[in-house]
């Protein structure tokens, strides 16, 4: 038997062209790493890592897994389109080998098997039913497709993706592989008999219905067709969106080895960004879009514009980095860490004359073991500070205040806006600050310095608490003693606190001592961005107070008395937002100290 | 001769001569971010300023020269701010001062 | 003769009753507390003559009382439109036209919590300053008479962070007379008036403002206050940028007054949804225009006077007493 046919032409250059592509692709990015990276990458390809990876692949590349848990019938959608096609190649396969024996077939045997095997006589129907079984599988995926792209709020979607040029090709070829393979298999059972309960039934229908000059006259058409839709869909995959389907499998493995995007950017953040598949799951949660209509500047296009060179700063600087689209990214994409170093490589400018004035600078006062760091913000929300003062009182502690007749800054926000290395000189100030005054715990009352002392500082010997958790723990060890007449209260989670630090329970534990908790709708890592976020350097004003109303609406629904934040710049906001009384934990705390 | 001290340089007048000063730069900003037109220079972000209380940085006068047509020096001073965002809590006009450290420090990078 | 129904007892209130009672109609005042005379009744003396609160207020409740205009106290009201208002006692009171005379709320300084109301002892508002000149005891919480006093102006007014765009108007007039009576208090005392612009409007104001400057010695500085943090030995720090000099200015106070702002009503969103009546975007009730319809709303019957649609002088909101009554006049008739 032979195994080719002219309308094979376009389906082979299509599958050479893929693979290379693929393969160049993969090559270049390992080898353009950092070489830490590369080590990394070499110490875990031989570990039980690897083995775990692949079950996550076929959890998270076929199966969707995570999609599923996010939204069912969108995880369908996606589930039938991989998992269903991956059946399809495998049992085509099978089948292949069912007939033949071991015999070996070229790729193209295998994919267009029915017109091949037109010439064998006896037939296999457990294969004819569950290949029918399976493209009907696949169709139905095709359909959702069709029907989220017209009606994506059916599919539980309020906004789906708006895609370019080169993505709608890709897209359209994709959507006609497998109505083209049902017709083209289709005519083959209606000329050549057999078939299963799908394409055996529609043929027995042609045959009967159709004049049979007219059916062979579409028979060859079909097939290349089909081989064309193919091959277009295999040409235009790498430079497309669907090049994720062979960048998420990848990624799986360079996560569990730790292969993380650094805050420089680097070719491994191209196995991220390529891995997006432009699904739009991200579009909903940002409140960009939903507040203020801003629709343009999403993690989704924020990939698709840097993967192609065409990012702009307007759009890489207008994001909240709230995190909550990457809460929900099915590839699980690290899209802060992403945006942060395109940030960097668009506006770091080293420049070793910088902040020169630093030197020789310490404004700090008191001596203690415990050093508290009030941060920028809380000097404008000074009964947080007050309230610290109190608490430090209430417990006996002597404290080293780092900052109160003003500081450096921790450099947090100079990091998120892309200046990197001039960031650094202010974290080394601090650093050395907090080493020369020997404290062992330090303090915070600002999220955004929390994050950087924790994620930069490496402070060695030095334990970095928020001020939430260090209340905990006075109350847990005995020393701090509250009065639980706080009333009704609900409590806000700031970003970087919560998202980005992962501290939930803290604050919860603390305002169960001093009062009755009630949660917003939106709560924990669900929680809103207050519209502060210094993130964001473009929008203005205005739309930050819309972001603050929006958010305050659901603390006056809750039915409190109090709303309760632990962070000075979601307390200033939602000050805007609400005419409830706002407080920082601290000064809920601090009013119910029992004497 | 050349040493007597004159007690005065003359190499740069003192008069904002905006006819002279090349104002393009200037618009530019200003067409990027129209807010910055209605500062009212009541002077709250310089006095909360984190640089500030260190050194000479006035983030006022440094962007009110800037759209007079004055820009030398401007991307220097710029550079002592730590974008700590204290002066766009306090803005009484609602003027996203960073975006305005930023911008500034982009449209004047070669002055 | 019909009735018209007055929705407060502030100066605006009193004055269109008494104007509306000259003309005939029968008069129903309306008012939430439990005395007439609206904020007036907290203030000390006004400027720019220093004319004594009380002496502007007591004429007009003297002639309330003398007349048999119908005063109803602590009756609040929850809804009304042109012919009727219903008060919270579920009372509906029919009427041919209605006046709102409801005012405005003090801003409350807390929110600008920078400034430290609330948490430093000798950070007060306007407000409290005028009841200290009442009382006739001005001094720290301590006791003491304060060496150096610093007014800040502009506090809830002209500030996007608390959402209040608009000018209070009074506030710098207010400033400046508070400072003045400060000074004469404590001649030893220094006094700094922290402003963003002073705004002189009135006849005799800027007088009043060189009168300042001259005879009381009075210091002003042109740069808006950041922030205010207590000192080791018990003072307040506050800083400003001195914008004149273009440096930043650090001093310490003994007493830091902010000089509050006028800002709506928070019920004015509701009332205005009841009577069908719009609100201009500072919250305030938007008069059908600015010029001759300025006491009127646009919907036939409803008459607006006083600070309910602005900010405004006591002298600017008597008139409008006046001009409202002669409004109610020409529609009644």
């Amino acid at each position: 038997m032979t195994f080719f046919a002219p309308f094979c032409i376009p389906f082979i250059i299509g599958t050479v062209s893929l693979f290379v592509t693929i393969i160049a692709k993969w090559v270049s990015w390992v080898y353009y790493m950092p070489r830490t990276d590369r080590k990394l990458l070499r110490r875990g390809l031989f570990s039980m890592q690897t083995v775990k990876g692949v079950g996550e692949v076929v959890c998270e590349c076929l199966l969707h897994r995570r999609i599923f848990r996010i939204n069912p019938l969108l995880g369908y959608m996606h589930m039938s389109l991989a998992f269903g096609w991956f059946l399809l190649i495998v049992v085509g396969w099978l089948e292949t080998v069912a007939y033949l024996g071991l015999e070996p077939v070229p790729l193209q045997g295998h994919v267009f098997f029915r017109y091949f095997a037109t010439g064998i006589s006896e037939h296999k129907p457990v294969f004819d039913f569950v290949m029918d079984a399976l493209l009907l599988f696949v169709l139905s995926g095709v359909a959702l497709a069709w029907g989220k792209r017209f009606y994506s709020r059916a599919m539980g979607m309020r906004r789906t993706t708006k895609h370019f040029l080169g993505d709608r090709v890709a897209l359209s070829a994709l959507w006609f592989i497998f109505p083209a393979r049902l017709v083209a298999e289709s005519l083959t059972c209606a000329l050549y008999g057999g078939g299963g309960f799908l394409t055996g039934t529609i043929g027995r229908w042609m045959a009967s219905h159709v004049n049979i000059e007219i059916l062979q006259m579409l028979y060859e058409p079909s097939w290349w067709f089909y081989s064309c839709a193919l091959g277009v869909f295999f040409v235009a995959m790498p430079f497309s969106r669907y090049q994720h389907i062979f960048t998420e499998i990848p990624l799986i493995f360079l996560r569990r080895y730790r292969l993380l995007p650094h805050e420089k950017a680097s070719s491994l953040d191209k196995f991220q960004i390529q891995a997006c598949s432009r699904c739009g799951i991200c579009l909903d949660p940002c409140q960009l879009q939903q507040d203020l209509g801003i629709n343009d500047v999403q993690s989704v296009y924020f990939l698709r514009d840097r993967r192609y060179n065409r990012l702009k700063l307007a759009v890489a600087n207008n994001c909240l980095m709230c995190g909550r689209c990457e809460a929900v990214c099915p590839v699980g994409i690290n899209l802060n860490t992403l945006r942060q170093n395109s940030r960097d490589r668009l506006r770091n400018i080293p420049d070793e004359s910088r902040y020169k004035y630093f030197k020789g600078l310490d404004r700090s006062s008191g001596e203690g073991r415990v050093g508290y760091f009030a941060g920028c913000m809380t000097l404008l929300t000074p009964r947080t500070l007050h309230s610290m003062e109190q608490i430090f009182k209430a417990v006996g502690e002597d404290v080293w205040w780092a900052d109160r007749d003003g500081g450096v800054c921790c450099g947090r926000p100079l990091k998120l806006s892309g200046e990197t290395d001039s960031a650094k000189k202010m974290m080394q100030f601090n650093k050395e600050l907090f080493y020369k005054h020997n404290i062992s715990i330090l303090v915070t009352s600002c999220p955004i310095c929390l994050r950087v002392f924790r994620e930069e500082y490496a402070l060695r010997g030095i334990e970095v608490l928020h001020h939430s958790e260090y209340i905990a723990r006075l109350m847990r060890e005995g020393r701090l003693k509250l009065n639980n007449d706080g009333g009704r209260v609900t409590y806000h989670d700031p970003c970087e606190l919560g998202r980005g630090c992962g501290i939930y329970d803290a604050p919860r534990e603390v305002l169960s001592a001093v009062g009755e908790l009630l949660e917003p709708k939106h709560t924990r890592e669900n929680s809103y961005c207050c519209g502060g976020s210094l993130a964001n350097t473009v929008i203005g004003d205005a739309q930050q107070l819309r972001l603050a109303q929006t958010m305050s609406a659901e603390f006056e629904a809750t039915g409190a008395g109090t709303v309760v934040t632990s962070c000075p710049l979601c307390k200033k906001s939602i000050a805007r937002g609400t005419s409830m009384p706002v407080k920082d934990l601290s000064e809920i705390v601090a009013e119910n100290i029992a004497s | 001769m050349a040493a007597i001290n004159w007690g005065f340089a003359i190499s740069r007048p003192r008069v904002i001569d905006v006819d002279h000063n090349n104002l393009r730069k200037s618009d530019e900003i200003l067409l990027e971010m129209p807010e910055l037109q209605s500062c009212i220079g009541c002077g709250a972000c310089t006095a909360s300023c984190t640089a500030g209380n260190l050194t000479q940085f006035n983030f006022r006068k440094v962007h009110t020269l800037v759209r007079r047509g004055e820009y030398q020096g401007a991307y220097e001073e710029m550079n002592k701010c730590m974008l700590c965002g204290k002066c766009r809590l306090l803005c009484p006009r609602g003027i996203n001062t960073r975006g305005v450290v930023m911008l500034i420090k982009r449209k004047l990078g070669d002055f | 003769m019909e009735r018209v129904i007055v929705i407060g007892g502030g100066v605006a209130g009193m004055k269109a009753a008494l104007d509306l009672r000259r003309r005939g109609f029968e008069v129903t005042l309306l008012e939430k507390s439990r005395h007439l005379g609206g904020k007036v009744r907290k203030w000390h003396c006004l400027f720019p003559t220093f004319t004594s609160a009380a002496e502007v207020l007591g004429g007009l409740k003297a002639e309330v009382a003398d007349s048999d205009i119908e005063v109803r106290l602590e009756a609040e009201v929850v809804s009304f439109d042109n012919r009727s208002v219903t008060l919270a006692s579920g009372e509906k009171l029919a009427c041919g036209a209605v006046v709102l005379a409801t005012g405005f709320t003090l801003f409350d300084a807390r929110v600008k919590e920078e400034y430290g109301y609330g948490i430093y002892d000798n950070v007060i508002t306007s407000a409290d300053l005028e009841e200290m000149f009442r009382n006739g005891r001005v001094a720290l919480r301590n006791g003491e008479r304060p060496r150096r006093v610093a007014f800040l102006h502009c506090v809830g007014s002209r500030d996007e962070k608390v959402c209040q765009r608009h000018c209070s108007k009074v506030c710098c007039v207010t400033g400046v007379k508070q400072a003045i009576e400060v000074k004469k208090l404590f001649p030893e005392a220094d006094v700094f008036n922290f402003y963003m612009d002073i705004r002189m409007f009135g006849p005799g104001y800027e007088e009043m403002y060189r009168e300042a400057q001259l005879s009381h010695n009075i210091h002003f500085v042109r740069g808006r206050i950041s922030e205010a943090s207590p000192t080791i030995d018990g003072r307040l720090q506050i800083k400003a940028e001195d914008t004149l000099t273009g440096r930043p200015l650090k001093m310490s106070v003994d007493m830091l007054v902010l000089l509050v702002g006028m800002r709506s009503n928070d019920d004015n969103v509701h009332l205005a949804e009841q009577a069908g009546v719009p609100l201009a975007p500072n919250g305030f009730f938007a008069p059908k225009d600015m010029f001759a319809g300025n006491v009127c709303s646009p919907r036939k019957g409803v008459f607006y006077a006083g600070a309910i649609t602005a900010p405004k002088s006591i002298g600017e909101v008597l008139n409008e007493g006046s001009a409202v009554a002669d409004a109610v006049t020409e529609y009644l008739s």
